[in-house]
Protein backbone atom coordinates (compact mmCIF):
# COMPACT_ATOMS: atom_id res chain seq x y z
CA UNK A 1 0.00 0.00 0.00
CA UNK A 2 2.50 2.66 0.99
CA UNK A 3 4.88 1.78 -1.85
CA UNK A 4 2.16 2.23 -4.19
CA UNK A 5 1.49 5.79 -2.86
CA UNK A 6 4.91 6.75 -2.70
CA UNK A 7 5.09 5.41 -6.39
CA UNK A 8 2.45 7.76 -7.77
CA UNK A 9 3.72 10.32 -5.70
CA UNK A 10 6.80 9.91 -7.50
CA UNK A 11 5.60 9.75 -10.51
CA UNK A 12 2.94 12.77 -10.67
CA UNK A 13 6.45 14.64 -9.13
CA UNK A 14 8.39 13.66 -12.54
CA UNK A 15 5.09 14.15 -14.76
CA UNK A 16 3.26 17.37 -13.53
CA UNK A 17 0.53 16.75 -16.20
CA UNK A 18 1.22 12.79 -15.80
CA UNK A 19 -1.75 11.13 -16.74
CA UNK A 20 0.34 9.17 -19.45
CA UNK A 21 2.80 7.56 -17.31
CA UNK A 22 0.30 6.71 -14.66
CA UNK A 23 -1.35 4.86 -17.48
CA UNK A 24 1.26 3.09 -18.79
CA UNK A 25 2.07 1.51 -15.45
CA UNK A 26 -1.14 0.63 -14.59
CA UNK A 27 -1.32 -1.03 -17.86
CA UNK A 28 1.91 -3.18 -16.63
CA UNK A 29 0.41 -4.09 -13.66
CA UNK A 30 -2.54 -5.40 -15.49
CA UNK A 31 -0.43 -7.28 -17.74
CA UNK A 32 1.13 -9.18 -15.35
CA UNK A 33 -1.93 -10.14 -13.40
CA UNK A 34 -2.69 -12.27 -16.25
CA UNK A 35 1.27 -13.63 -16.34
CA UNK A 36 0.83 -17.84 -15.73
CA UNK A 37 2.38 -18.50 -12.37
CA UNK A 38 4.99 -20.92 -14.10
CA UNK A 39 6.41 -19.41 -17.14
CA UNK A 40 5.84 -16.20 -15.99
CA UNK A 41 4.63 -15.52 -20.02
CA UNK A 42 1.34 -14.13 -20.69
CA UNK A 43 -0.27 -17.10 -20.00
CA UNK A 44 -1.60 -18.87 -23.30
CA UNK A 45 -4.28 -21.94 -23.10
CA UNK A 46 -5.12 -20.19 -19.70
CA UNK A 47 -6.58 -22.38 -17.02
CA UNK A 48 -7.07 -20.74 -13.51
CA UNK A 49 -7.46 -23.46 -10.18
CA UNK A 50 -10.07 -23.57 -7.41
CA UNK A 51 -7.83 -21.49 -5.95
CA UNK A 52 -7.72 -18.65 -8.46
CA UNK A 53 -4.30 -19.48 -9.30
CA UNK A 54 -3.95 -18.58 -13.13
CA UNK A 55 -1.38 -21.01 -15.45
CA UNK A 56 -0.90 -22.11 -19.16
CA UNK A 57 -2.45 -25.16 -19.24
CA UNK A 58 0.68 -26.87 -20.64
CA UNK A 59 2.74 -25.37 -17.95
CA UNK A 60 0.55 -26.63 -15.31
CA UNK A 61 -0.06 -29.65 -16.59
CA UNK A 62 3.70 -30.46 -16.95
CA UNK A 63 4.35 -29.75 -13.34
CA UNK A 64 1.11 -31.91 -12.15
CA UNK A 65 3.16 -34.93 -14.28
CA UNK A 66 6.31 -33.79 -12.27
CA UNK A 67 4.80 -34.43 -8.85
CA UNK A 68 1.36 -37.20 -9.61
CA UNK A 69 1.38 -38.14 -6.68
CA UNK A 70 1.63 -35.04 -4.96
CA UNK A 71 -0.40 -32.74 -6.75
CA UNK A 72 -0.83 -29.17 -4.91
CA UNK A 73 -1.13 -25.77 -6.82
CA UNK A 74 2.80 -24.27 -7.11
CA UNK A 75 1.57 -21.11 -5.99
CA UNK A 76 -0.82 -21.60 -2.75
CA UNK A 77 -0.21 -25.66 -2.36
CA UNK A 78 -3.86 -26.33 -2.66
CA UNK A 79 -4.88 -29.71 -3.14
CA UNK A 80 -5.28 -29.68 -7.54
CA UNK A 81 -6.25 -31.68 -9.54
CA UNK A 82 -6.91 -32.22 -13.76
CA UNK A 83 -9.91 -32.34 -13.25
CA UNK A 84 -10.79 -29.50 -10.75
CA UNK A 85 -8.62 -26.67 -13.34
CA UNK A 86 -11.29 -24.14 -15.22
CA UNK A 87 -10.14 -23.26 -18.41
CA UNK A 88 -10.75 -19.26 -18.93
CA UNK A 89 -11.80 -18.38 -22.61
CA UNK A 90 -11.40 -14.44 -23.77
CA UNK A 91 -13.07 -12.87 -26.23
CA UNK A 92 -11.01 -13.10 -29.30
CA UNK A 93 -8.72 -15.72 -27.95
CA UNK A 94 -9.31 -18.40 -31.17
CA UNK A 95 -6.46 -20.61 -31.61
CA UNK A 96 -3.42 -17.95 -32.44
CA UNK A 97 -0.85 -20.46 -30.92
CA UNK A 98 -0.28 -23.41 -32.07
CA UNK A 99 -1.69 -26.20 -29.23
CA UNK A 100 2.24 -26.75 -27.62
CA UNK A 101 3.63 -30.33 -28.29
CA UNK A 102 2.19 -33.47 -26.80
CA UNK A 103 -0.24 -31.77 -23.86
CA UNK A 104 -3.90 -32.68 -23.83
CA UNK A 105 -6.30 -30.61 -24.54
CA UNK A 106 -7.23 -28.61 -22.01
CA UNK A 107 -9.91 -29.73 -19.99
CA UNK A 108 -13.21 -28.44 -21.03
CA UNK A 109 -15.58 -26.20 -19.04
CA UNK A 110 -18.42 -27.75 -16.99
CA UNK A 111 -21.86 -26.90 -16.64
CA UNK A 112 -22.32 -29.47 -13.66
CA UNK A 113 -24.31 -27.80 -10.60
CA UNK A 114 -22.21 -28.00 -7.44
CA UNK A 115 -22.38 -31.49 -5.45
CA UNK A 116 -23.40 -31.06 -1.98
CA UNK A 117 -20.98 -31.52 0.60
CA UNK A 118 -20.77 -35.30 1.19
CA UNK A 119 -17.73 -36.13 3.11
CA UNK A 120 -18.81 -37.82 6.74
CA UNK A 121 -17.41 -36.45 9.49
CA UNK A 122 -16.24 -39.27 11.33
CA UNK A 123 -13.09 -41.34 11.70
CA UNK A 124 -10.66 -39.13 9.83
CA UNK A 125 -9.30 -41.94 7.13
CA UNK A 126 -11.16 -42.68 3.78
CA UNK A 127 -11.12 -39.97 2.02
CA UNK A 128 -11.95 -38.66 -1.48
CA UNK A 129 -10.39 -41.13 -3.06
CA UNK A 130 -12.24 -44.41 -1.60
CA UNK A 131 -10.91 -46.63 0.90
CA UNK A 132 -10.10 -49.72 -0.14
CA UNK A 133 -9.37 -52.87 2.56
CA UNK A 134 -9.25 -56.71 2.43
CA UNK A 135 -8.46 -59.02 4.22
CA UNK A 136 -5.78 -62.15 3.12
CA UNK A 137 -6.84 -63.74 6.13
CA UNK A 138 -9.22 -66.82 5.27
CA UNK A 139 -10.43 -68.64 8.16
CA UNK A 140 -12.15 -65.31 9.36
CA UNK A 141 -15.59 -64.66 8.78
CA UNK A 142 -15.25 -61.55 7.22
CA UNK A 143 -16.79 -62.01 3.65
CA UNK A 144 -19.78 -60.64 5.04
CA UNK A 145 -17.92 -57.09 5.84
CA UNK A 146 -15.57 -57.09 2.95
CA UNK A 147 -18.37 -55.48 0.64
CA UNK A 148 -18.87 -52.80 2.92
CA UNK A 149 -14.97 -52.31 3.13
CA UNK A 150 -15.33 -50.57 -0.20
CA UNK A 151 -16.83 -47.93 0.70
CA UNK A 152 -16.15 -44.96 -1.47
CA UNK A 153 -16.38 -46.98 -4.33
CA UNK A 154 -19.79 -46.93 -6.38
CA UNK A 155 -21.66 -50.06 -5.04
CA UNK A 156 -24.70 -51.74 -6.98
CA UNK A 157 -27.14 -49.25 -5.94
CA UNK A 158 -25.76 -46.70 -4.21
CA UNK A 159 -28.14 -43.98 -2.29
CA UNK A 160 -27.75 -40.52 -3.85
CA UNK A 161 -25.62 -38.74 -2.20
CA UNK A 162 -26.12 -36.43 0.41
CA UNK A 163 -28.98 -37.87 1.28
CA UNK A 164 -29.96 -39.45 4.80
CA UNK A 165 -29.73 -42.84 3.36
CA UNK A 166 -26.52 -42.30 2.18
CA UNK A 167 -25.39 -40.98 5.13
CA UNK A 168 -25.94 -43.85 7.10
CA UNK A 169 -24.67 -45.77 4.65
CA UNK A 170 -21.66 -44.45 5.42
CA UNK A 171 -22.17 -44.44 8.66
CA UNK A 172 -22.80 -47.87 8.95
CA UNK A 173 -19.70 -49.22 6.45
CA UNK A 174 -17.13 -47.09 8.29
CA UNK A 175 -18.74 -48.88 11.78
CA UNK A 176 -18.49 -52.20 10.46
CA UNK A 177 -14.87 -51.70 9.45
CA UNK A 178 -13.94 -50.17 13.09
CA UNK A 179 -15.76 -53.60 14.31
CA UNK A 180 -13.64 -55.83 11.95
CA UNK A 181 -10.80 -53.38 13.24
CA UNK A 182 -11.22 -54.09 16.88
CA UNK A 183 -11.79 -57.71 16.41
CA UNK A 184 -8.82 -58.30 14.92
CA UNK A 185 -6.96 -56.37 17.26
CA UNK A 186 -8.69 -58.47 19.91
CA UNK A 187 -7.83 -61.40 18.08
CA UNK A 188 -4.07 -60.45 17.55
CA UNK A 189 -4.05 -59.16 21.15
CA UNK A 190 -5.66 -61.75 23.38
CA UNK B 1 15.21 -14.46 -27.60
CA UNK B 2 14.43 -16.76 -30.42
CA UNK B 3 16.93 -19.26 -29.48
CA UNK B 4 15.92 -19.90 -25.93
CA UNK B 5 14.83 -23.02 -23.99
CA UNK B 6 11.40 -22.78 -22.09
CA UNK B 7 13.70 -22.78 -18.83
CA UNK B 8 16.05 -20.16 -20.15
CA UNK B 9 13.41 -17.59 -21.23
CA UNK B 10 12.18 -18.25 -17.71
CA UNK B 11 15.36 -17.50 -16.55
CA UNK B 12 15.66 -14.54 -18.54
CA UNK B 13 12.94 -12.49 -17.44
CA UNK B 14 13.48 -13.25 -13.67
CA UNK B 15 17.22 -11.66 -14.46
CA UNK B 16 15.95 -8.83 -16.38
CA UNK B 17 13.16 -8.25 -12.95
CA UNK B 18 16.00 -8.42 -10.66
CA UNK B 19 18.26 -5.71 -12.86
CA UNK B 20 15.00 -3.94 -12.89
CA UNK B 21 14.37 -4.05 -9.11
CA UNK B 22 17.32 -5.95 -7.21
CA UNK B 23 16.09 -6.86 -3.74
CA UNK B 24 18.31 -5.43 -0.85
CA UNK B 25 21.00 -7.43 0.37
CA UNK B 26 21.15 -9.49 -2.95
CA UNK B 27 23.03 -8.47 -6.21
CA UNK B 28 23.29 -10.68 -8.89
CA UNK B 29 26.00 -11.47 -11.14
CA UNK B 30 24.68 -10.34 -14.45
CA UNK B 31 27.74 -10.54 -16.49
CA UNK B 32 28.18 -14.12 -15.77
CA UNK B 33 24.30 -14.88 -15.80
CA UNK B 34 24.22 -13.66 -19.13
CA UNK B 35 27.17 -15.69 -20.72
CA UNK B 36 25.37 -19.02 -19.40
CA UNK B 37 21.71 -18.22 -17.85
CA UNK B 38 21.68 -22.16 -15.98
CA UNK B 39 24.35 -20.66 -13.99
CA UNK B 40 24.34 -17.75 -11.55
CA UNK B 41 26.52 -16.76 -9.39
CA UNK B 42 24.57 -14.29 -6.22
CA UNK B 43 26.46 -12.16 -3.97
CA UNK B 44 24.57 -11.39 -0.47
CA UNK B 45 25.28 -9.50 2.05
CA UNK B 46 24.07 -10.31 5.62
CA UNK B 47 21.68 -7.99 6.93
CA UNK B 48 22.43 -5.43 9.04
CA UNK B 49 21.14 -5.72 13.16
CA UNK B 50 21.26 -9.72 12.24
CA UNK B 51 24.28 -11.93 13.22
CA UNK B 52 26.03 -12.36 9.88
CA UNK B 53 25.57 -8.20 9.78
CA UNK B 54 28.66 -6.82 7.42
CA UNK B 55 29.94 -10.34 6.38
CA UNK B 56 29.42 -11.35 2.54
CA UNK B 57 28.73 -14.42 1.20
CA UNK B 58 28.38 -16.25 -2.30
CA UNK B 59 25.63 -18.31 -3.76
CA UNK B 60 25.57 -20.48 -6.35
CA UNK B 61 22.57 -21.81 -8.35
CA UNK B 62 22.40 -24.08 -10.82
CA UNK B 63 19.40 -25.02 -13.49
CA UNK B 64 18.98 -27.87 -15.19
CA UNK B 65 16.78 -27.95 -18.24
CA UNK B 66 13.78 -28.72 -16.60
CA UNK B 67 13.76 -25.65 -14.44
CA UNK B 68 11.60 -24.36 -13.12
CA UNK B 69 9.63 -27.72 -12.83
CA UNK B 70 13.12 -28.93 -11.48
CA UNK B 71 14.84 -26.95 -8.23
CA UNK B 72 17.79 -25.01 -8.65
CA UNK B 73 20.78 -26.75 -7.11
CA UNK B 74 21.93 -23.92 -4.21
CA UNK B 75 24.70 -23.63 -2.44
CA UNK B 76 26.91 -21.34 -1.09
CA UNK B 77 30.41 -21.19 -2.53
CA UNK B 78 33.54 -18.83 -2.08
CA UNK B 79 35.76 -18.67 0.59
CA UNK B 80 33.14 -17.25 3.39
CA UNK B 81 30.56 -20.02 4.58
CA UNK B 82 27.88 -18.61 6.76
CA UNK B 83 28.28 -20.33 10.00
CA UNK B 84 24.52 -21.56 10.84
CA UNK B 85 22.83 -24.52 12.52
CA UNK B 86 21.66 -25.51 8.41
CA UNK B 87 24.33 -24.76 6.13
CA UNK B 88 27.01 -27.21 6.06
CA UNK B 89 30.21 -25.93 6.27
CA UNK B 90 31.09 -27.56 2.57
CA UNK B 91 28.48 -24.49 1.27
CA UNK B 92 24.87 -27.22 1.46
CA UNK B 93 22.04 -25.49 2.51
CA UNK B 94 19.32 -27.55 4.63
CA UNK B 95 16.20 -25.86 2.94
CA UNK B 96 13.01 -27.67 2.19
CA UNK B 97 11.75 -25.36 -0.74
CA UNK B 98 15.13 -26.50 -2.48
CA UNK B 99 13.76 -30.37 -2.85
CA UNK B 100 10.73 -31.54 -1.40
CA UNK B 101 8.58 -28.22 -0.65
CA UNK B 102 9.83 -26.79 -4.39
CA UNK B 103 7.58 -25.26 -6.74
CA UNK B 104 7.83 -23.77 -9.95
CA UNK B 105 6.20 -20.87 -8.98
CA UNK B 106 8.85 -20.07 -6.92
CA UNK B 107 11.95 -18.02 -8.06
CA UNK B 108 15.38 -16.95 -7.62
CA UNK B 109 14.37 -13.65 -5.87
CA UNK B 110 12.34 -15.98 -3.32
CA UNK B 111 15.07 -18.55 -2.52
CA UNK B 112 17.44 -15.65 -1.83
CA UNK B 113 15.18 -13.76 0.27
CA UNK B 114 14.01 -17.32 2.19
CA UNK B 115 17.48 -17.40 2.68
CA UNK B 116 17.81 -14.07 3.57
CA UNK B 117 15.62 -14.95 6.32
CA UNK B 118 16.95 -17.95 7.36
CA UNK B 119 20.12 -16.48 8.17
CA UNK B 120 18.31 -13.67 9.83
CA UNK B 121 16.46 -15.85 12.28
CA UNK B 122 19.34 -17.24 13.46
CA UNK B 123 20.20 -17.12 17.42
CA UNK B 124 23.53 -18.60 17.59
CA UNK B 125 26.27 -19.05 15.01
CA UNK B 126 27.21 -23.02 14.83
CA UNK B 127 27.72 -25.42 12.27
CA UNK B 128 24.84 -28.43 12.21
CA UNK B 129 25.61 -31.21 14.82
CA UNK B 130 26.27 -33.47 11.60
CA UNK B 131 28.71 -31.39 10.00
CA UNK B 132 31.67 -33.49 10.12
CA UNK B 133 29.83 -36.90 9.12
CA UNK B 134 28.18 -35.20 6.36
CA UNK B 135 30.77 -33.31 4.73
CA UNK B 136 32.71 -36.43 4.18
CA UNK B 137 29.97 -38.04 2.95
CA UNK B 138 27.60 -36.59 1.05
CA UNK B 139 27.42 -36.37 -2.85
CA UNK B 140 28.74 -32.98 -4.35
CA UNK B 141 24.95 -31.89 -5.23
CA UNK B 142 23.03 -31.57 -2.66
CA UNK B 143 19.76 -32.22 -4.17
CA UNK B 144 20.94 -36.02 -3.67
CA UNK B 145 20.91 -35.65 -0.16
CA UNK B 146 17.20 -37.26 1.72
CA UNK B 147 17.13 -33.93 3.72
CA UNK B 148 15.38 -34.33 7.24
CA UNK B 149 13.81 -30.57 7.88
CA UNK B 150 14.04 -31.06 11.34
CA UNK B 151 13.11 -27.35 12.65
CA UNK B 152 12.06 -24.82 10.17
CA UNK B 153 11.82 -22.34 13.00
CA UNK B 154 15.01 -21.19 12.88
ZN1 LIG C 1 2.97 -20.74 -18.41
ZN1 LIG D 1 -3.44 -21.77 -5.50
Amino acid sequence: MSSNTTENAKHSAEHPDGDGAGATDEDKKDDRMFECNICLDTARDAVVSMCGHLFCWPCLHQWLETRPNRQVCPVCKAAISKEKVIPLYGRGSTKQEDPREKVPPRPAGQRTEPEPGSTFPGFGFGGDNGFHMSFGIGAFPFGFFTSTFNFGDARPSPAPRGTQQHMEEQFLSKLFLWLAVLFIAWLILA
Amino acid sequence: MAGLSPSERRLQKELMSLMKEPPPGVEVDFDLAEQNLLHWIINMEGAAGTLYEGERFQLQFKFSNKYPFDSPEVTFVGNNIPVHPHIYSNGHICLSILTDDWSPALSVQSVCLSIVSMLSSCKEKQRPPDNAFYVKTCNKNPKKTKWWYHDDSV
